[in-house]
């Protein structure tokens, strides 16, 4: 009994050891293969449309990567003979990136995420232009976001989705977060600080994180924080006044024509308002304000936009709010008076007495 | 005639009963004189009984019914007597016009004012969003400016308004009578202050409403056309007239709902609340007890035969 259980452990031992010897070294293609041809630097093909696609690929290529310990088949998994004889598919990174996968890639489904995004659904719809995950995150030098180096970190996300929305970045890259992105502000948003990272929506659908009514919402969420505003010698209060102020209220009960803060300080051009370019800048503010309110003039400037009645900075409006302050307490602290005292004198006549 | 039929037995029903009652109270009378009461009261009954028939219809049925509460009132309450027009039909339609676009005014508006109180997301939701509460605060300020418009029109034209105002102009009297009542209700005069037509709190509440009216229409025009302001003032004076605008509502509101609302049908002699706001009429018991002076006008004025066109009042 004992002996037929051993043998049996000895096979099962034997089996596990010969398939982690024998399988990759066999079945698969070995990287010198590929660097056969794929290593010589003038590698390369001139397409139709005149374009030069580089095909230089050698064991550097995936250095530093997450991928490192990879070989080509594992992504390429389509090449099954050397030469190859047509071109091979594009990568599938789902092959391996899906919650409960035996590769050893992150345990996680936020690829899914990407599915319903605006640039998945674009894809979906059949447009040759939508990324994939590799137009973001790199084909060969793949990093985890918090390495300066991936394309995917903060400091180079502008420049990759440029690369595609490249008028925006021109006007992103001039404007104060751009400018502080480029200088390595830790706290500065780049394109995905506001428009989020896989679930990136249009503008225009509610479930965007830029959404008209969510504008407010998604600037607050570094600008109402004191610890990062005062950093940069930037006021915190501008998120309560603007949620105070008509345009702030009608936007929280879900009016998408008020203005947010992007209506007046810009989209991807948002500049400090000493900045002549600046959509707040004083002299630019009847522009800026005519767009909603025909006939706006230099008026419009006279006066802070963000006002405070609590803050004696704001002077006359300080001043009248004070006024009806003391104007409302003394008056009902009289009428209730009134009335508790004929309440009195009413249960004392009940009373008789 | 199932109708005819049904009645029958109620009909012989009621003779009989007539007829026992009758011959109760006439046991003591001759013959001839019991028999000619008894043929009265029977032919007044059958009167009484067909004309209770005639009354078909639901609209005889109710005037039926509201002469029957007024008779039941004036046995309970006889001393209360007469009932004094004390508000015209123009002065009671004002008052309507203003409570109604106040109301508008501040369920539009206090959602403004308190985006975050749990019932604003209801009362703006109300009326299918942000866009058309605006809208709906914009209906109410025209209201509330028509309003304005007819009571000054009404003021200056009419005989009534004209002598009302000058009654609610404040006078020396009304500070005294305040200081009165207050040591009244604290049992230091056991005496209450004798009001005229308006009493200092009526006049408190008309003053209120003209400063409340002055404040929120004139910054609310200022928001409303806030293109045009700004052609002429600068940026802060739209800011002064939103502070005002929206401090005042609040203000309004408070004296609107704790005070007015105490004062005429919260308050233990009035609760649950006075119709006067409606027919505009005061009993003799409560003219004598709120209004004693104009009471002792009118009947003085009644008396004299050349002021005779002029009752009511």
């Amino acid at each position: 009994m004992r002996g037929k259980f051993f043998a049996a452990l000895t096979f099962i031992a034997l089996g596990i050891g010969a398939q982690g010897f024998w399988s990759p070294a066999d079945a698969r293609i070995s990287l010198e293969k590929c660097t056969l041809c794929h290593g010589k630097p003038e590698f390369r093909k001139i397409l139709v449309d005149g374009k030069i696609r580089d095909l230089f690929a050698t064991a550097d290529s995936l250095k530093g990567s997450v991928h490192e310990k990879k070989t080509c088949v594992d992504c390429h998994f389509d090449v099954s003979e050397i030469p190859h004889r047509q071109r091979p598919q594009r990568v599938t990174c789902t092959h391996c990136h899906y919650k409960g996968n035996a590769e050893g890639a992150p345990q996680t489904d936020a690829y899914l995420d990407y599915f319903g995004s605006v640039h998945g659904t674009a894809l979906a719809r059949g447009n040759a232009k939508a990324p994939l995950c590799q137009d973001c995150h790199g084909s060969h030098q793949i990093r985890k976001a918090k390495d300066p180096a991936a394309t995917v970190s903060r400091h180079e996300v502008p420049e990759t989705c440029g690369q595609c929305h490249i008028e925006i970045y021109a006007q992103y890259k001039t404007s104060i977060h751009g400018v502080a992105v480029s200088k390595g502000i830790a706290e500065a948003p780049s394109c995905t600080g506001c428009h989020g990272e896989h679930r990136i929506y249009g503008h225009k659908d509610p479930k965007s994180t830029v959404f008209p009514t969510h504008v407010a919402e998604q600037c607050s969420t570094c600008h109402s924080s004191v610890s990062i505003m005062s950093k940069f010698g930037i006021e915190a209060e501008q998120v309560t006044t603007y949620q105070n102020s008509f345009h702030g209220v009608a936007s929280k009960f879900g009016s998408k024509t008020v203005a947010n803060c992007a209506s007046c300080h810009g989209v991807h051009d948002i500049r400090p308002p000493e900045d002549p370019l600046s959509l707040v800048n004083p002299k630019n503010i009847p522009a800026t304000c005519g767009k909603c309110h025909p006939g706006a003039n230099p008026n419009f400037a006279l006066g802070k936009m963000h006002v405070d009645a609590h803050k004696k900075e704001s002077g006359i409006i300080y001043y009248t709010a004070q006024f009806f302050k003391f104007l409302t307490i003394g008056t009902m602290l009289a009428l209730i008076a009134h009335i508790f005292l004929d309440m009195y004198g009413r249960t004392r006549r009940l009373r008789g007495e | 005639m199932s109708l005819n039929e049904k009645k029958e037995p109620k009909q012989d029903a009621l003779e009989r009963e007539v007829e026992a009652a009758v011959g109760e109270e006439t046991a003591g009378l001759e013959p001839a004189e019991a028999e000619r009461i008894r043929e009265r009261v029977r032919a007044r009954v059958l009167e009484e009984v067909e004309r209770e028939r005639r009354i078909r219809t639901a609209a005889e049925r109710r005037e039926e019914e509201r002469r029957r509460r007024e008779e039941k009132r004036r046995e309970k309450y006889h001393e209360e007597g007469e009932r004094f027009q004390r508000f015209n039909w123009n002065f009671r339609f004002q008052h309507m016009v203003m409570f109604s676009s106040v109301i508008i005014l501040i369920i539009t508006g206090m959602p403004i004012k308190f985006p975050d109180f749990v019932l604003s997301r209801y009362l703006v939701a109300l009326w299918g969003g942000i866009h058309n509460s605006t809208l709906v605060h914009r209906i109410g300020a025209v209201m509330l400016i028509y309003f304005m418009v007819h009571h000054l029109v009404y003021t200056v034209l009419s005989r009534q308004g004209r002598r009302d105002f000058i009654l609610l102009i404040p006078t020396p009297k009304d500070l005294r009578d305040a200081v009165q009542n207050v040591r009244h209700f604290l049992g230091k005069n056991p005496e209450r202050p004798r009001f005229g037509r308006f009493s200092y709190i009526e006049k408190f509440d008309y003053w209120a409403v003209y400063w409340g009216c002055v404040i929120m229409i004139g910054s609310g025009l200022f928001l409303w056309f806030e293109s045009i302001t700004l052609k002429w003032f600068p940026k802060y004076v739209l800011d002064v007239a939103h502070e005002m605008h929206s401090d005042e509502a609040l203000l309004a509101t408070l004296a609107i709902i704790i005070w007015h609302f105490y004062n005429v049908h919260f308050n233990p002699d009035r609760f649950p609340g006075t119709l006067m706001w409606w027919h505009g009429q005061i009993s003799e018991q409560e003219m004598k007890e709120e209004h004693p002076l104009e009471y002792e006008e009118i009947m003085a004025k009644r008396s004299k035969p050349e002021a005779a066109e002029v009752p009511h009042r």
